[in-house]
């Protein structure tokens, strides 16, 4: 067996073993973070996973992103996602890497930040951030193209409000005034542009593949074993049909995102168009994808899976969580589409083969 | 459980060699082909233009040189087909026998058969039809009623086949009948038959389809009689191969690119400052760029020996929403808004009315997704 086949296999078996624990989401809702989890994460070093240098695994981003299927598959409630993110994007910018939970702060409405002029403190507000009051340090990203790399824990001039997403986790509001920046990371440390976003919405489709593969799975187990009218649902061709769907559809959020992981690098020049193009791509199909698969899931499972009792919604409300973070699905599509209509009909079909709009 | 595991497919570098020559020829040999033709995409007709094809060793270009192929990968193959695709190329004349009619005769009748018609497949100067639907069986082929009775060395042929497209230009037929009493077992008893359409017996009936083309036809078997060599493989194998054909017909990348022309006319006439047209756009965008990877990672399958009935069932199942969605696309960003005698008006026109077959032709969209449920574990 070859490592990254190991790295996923073994934390799909952390994940799995977590997710025994029936309330643990439930906890995590309640505002508990699951310390004991996350110290099992960081000794495995699955944080680093996304780090493509020698202060990581030195894997590629293909070959960790399986890891994050699992994660979603689980529905694992840490920043485990945010802090690998945050690490891949420090560790680009040649920073050492800090312990603990991270998080990252995307360009967003309701997110105005500003570096003071000497760059040494930053100021503003930053809404949805994931996880930010359990959080230790963060990477934000900045209007003029920059990252600037923050203490969150006990610094001077942070200050967390408490929220939550769809899914019921931690989004927070941050109100920074005078905070101390640790450094800012120039945007032309990094070959794409948008870094933190484009590996946000490219980690974040990948765990929507997992959360959706896990609905398809739950939705076809009760559609055989509910029994209506004196026999299975899943005998009734119009559950049947739309289970089909579905199944097309998760696979096809999988291809989107397994290519767009594939040709994914934050540093590396040669893919400069082939990363927003494939991201773009991830995170339309595994968007489109999710809202079907989520309301396939709910349809199939009827009035026990609109409930608590049951843990549909620790996946499908995750997809509604997922599909609007880092870029919602019709974000990524207009900009995908605007660069193909300025392109115009004779580079569309290079562009589909070739995986990229070569803007060159 | 992994429903559908459909794996990306890597195209070798010789692919993109192979592509470069591709585009160059049609280029040349396309220049005068209107767009309005090009909408047609696998439709449009052109003996002319297939046994060109068969110059350039792009028509059963994986097949044995025994048969005079070119024993190139089945990626190749599928960056040329791709490539015709994108062009709107007319390749229907020869897309039949390339695609299933060849492989069989090359498997079943590899002495007798395959020798005598391949090679001139290959020259792109032998087509063929599919003779499975009948009046009362459409999606239950399995109810077919077409018979062939052994008579000597001959077997005789009565029955009827419908929606059979290009019969009336094709050289041969290769129809699914039965060769026994339908029994319990229901996909029992029925045999292939190679039938070459000049026979005696043997009445092609043109069916105007609703675009007002006549590209379906009514076949009668009329004691047809055909000679014992003629039956492909063994007797009673017939649903084995159908079913095997059925996964090469349905894998092709002609499942998702049919409404191609149409993509690109609307990309000519939008305007990327408009967030409605950027938005539809940029989705489809997406939706080809997946559904590519998902029809090559089939054609990867394939090439790998696999058998990927479920995935190519998936493929064309999504490829055909996809089809199906950029004609009424193009209404909603465009309909009644640009010149009627404009290419996009034209090339929406004939996509809107041709769409209905994108669901039905190769398999229903239910029987596909019948197949993926029984695949799952339902029914």
């Amino acid at each position: 067996m070859n490592d990254e086949k190991m790295i996923q296999e073994s934390a799909a078996r952390l994940f799995a073993d977590a997710a025994q624990d029936l309330t643990l989401n439930e906890r995590a809702e309640a505002g508990e973070f699951p310390a004991a989890l996350w110290t099992q994460i960081e000794e495995s070093g699955f944080q680093l996973s996304l780090v493509s240098s020698d202060q990581g695994f030195g894997l590629m981003p293909e070959q960790a992103l399986p890891i994050f299927a699992e994660l979603g598959r689980y529905r694992i409630p840490t920043p485990l996602a945010e802090t690998a993110i945050g690490l891949a994007l420090l560790d680009a910018a040649g920073q050492s890497l800090p312990v603990g939970p991270g998080t990252v702060i995307d360009a967003r409405v309701g997110t105005e930040l500003s570096l003071a002029s000497s760059g040494a403190t930053i100021s503003g507000r930053a809404q949805n951030v994931p996880w930010a009051r359990h959080a230790r340090w963060a990477v934000a990203q900045l209007d003029n193209g920059d990252l600037a790399y923050v203490e969150l824990a006990d610094a001077k001039g942070v200050s967390i409000t408490p929220g939550r997403d769809t899914a019921g986790m931690p989004s927070d509001t941050i109100s920074f005034e005078s905070a101390i920046v640790r450094a800012v990371l120039p945007a032309p440390a990094f070959a794409v542009r948008e870094p933190l976003r484009s590996l946000g919405a490219l980690v974040h489709s990948t765990m929507m593949t997992g959360a959706m593969q896990w609905v398809l799975e739950q939705a076809i187990q009760y559609a055989n074993d509910r029994v209506q009218f004196g026999r299975p649902i899943g005998k009734n061709q119009a559950l049947q049909q739309a289970l089909a769907q579905a199944a097309g559809d998760v696979a096809t959020a999988r291809m989107a995102s397994l290519i767009a992981g594939q040709d994914f690098s934050l540093t590396d020049a040669e893919r400069e168009c082939r990363v927003p193009f494939g991201v773009a791509v991830a995170k339309v199909c595994c968007g489109e994808a999710g809202t079907r698969v989520a309301a396939v899931g709910h349809q199939v499972l009827g009035a026990i899976g609109f409930t608590r009792e049951h843990a549909l919604h620790t996946a499908t409300r995750r997809l509604w969580a997922w599909r609007e973070a880092y870029g919602a699905d019709a974000w990524w599509a207009q900009r995908l589409g605007e660069t193909a209509i300025r392109a115009g009909s004779t580079a569309f079909w290079t562009a589909v083969a070739e995986r990229q709009f070569r803007t060159a | 459980m992994q429903v559908l595991n459909i794996r990306p497919a890597q195209l070798p570098p010789e692919c993109e060699d192979l592509r470069a020559q591709v585009r160059s020829f049609l280029s040349d040999a396309l220049a005068d082909y209107p767009r309005e033709e090009r909408a047609r995409n696998w439709s449009g007709y052109s003996a002319e233009f297939s046994r060109k094809l068969g110059e350039r060793g792009w028509i059963g270009m994986t097949w044995p040189k025994r048969y005079g192929g070119c024993e190139r990968s089945m990626l190749e193959r599928y960056v040329v087909l791709e490539e015709l695709l994108a062009a709107g190329a007319p390749v229907s004349a020869h897309w039949v026998a390339d695609r299933q009619s060849g492989p069989l005769l090359i498997r079943y009748s590899p002495d007798v058969l395959a020798p005598r018609l391949v090679p001139k497949i290959v020259r792109g100067e032998c087509f063929f039809c599919i003779g499975m639907s009948e009046p009362d069986s459409g999606s239950d082929l399995a109810s077919i009623r077409t018979r062939a009775v052994r008579d000597g060395d001959d077997w005789v042929i009565n029955g009827r086949k419908v929606w059979t497209s290009s019969a009336h230009k094709a050289h041969y037929m290769i129809a699914l009948v039965r060769t026994a009493a339908p029994s319990e077992k229901r996909y029992v008893g029925m045999s292939q038959f190679l039938v070459d359409m000049r026979t005696p017996g043997l009445i092609v009936r043109p069916i105007i389809n609703q675009l007002g083309e006549h590209e379906f036809n009514e076949v009668t078997f009329d004691d047809v009689r055909v000679p014992h060599e003629n039956l492909i493989g063994e007797e009673g194998d017939g649903w084995n191969q159908v079913t095997t054909e059925l996964t090469f017909e349905r894998a092709g990348p002609e499942r998702y690119m049919s409404s191609t022309q149409l993509m690109l006319e609307m990309l000519d006439a939008a305007d990327a400052s408009n967030p409605h047209h950027t938005l539809v756009l940029g989705r489809l965008v997406a939706q080809y760029a997946t559904l590519r990877q998902m029809s090559l990672g089939v054609s990867g399958m394939l090439a790998a020996g696999q058998n990927p009935s479920m995935a190519a069932a998936a493929v064309k199942d999504q490829g055909a929403l996809l089809e199906q969605a950029i004609p009424d696309l193009a209404h909603e960003l465009f309909g009644g808004r640009v010149p009627p005698d404009s290419t996009l008006a034209k090339v929406q026109q004939h996509l809107v009315v041709a769409n209905p077959s994108f669901s039905l032709r190769g398999g229903t969209r239910e029987i596909l997704r019948g197949i993926l449920a029984k695949g799952m574990g339902l029914r």
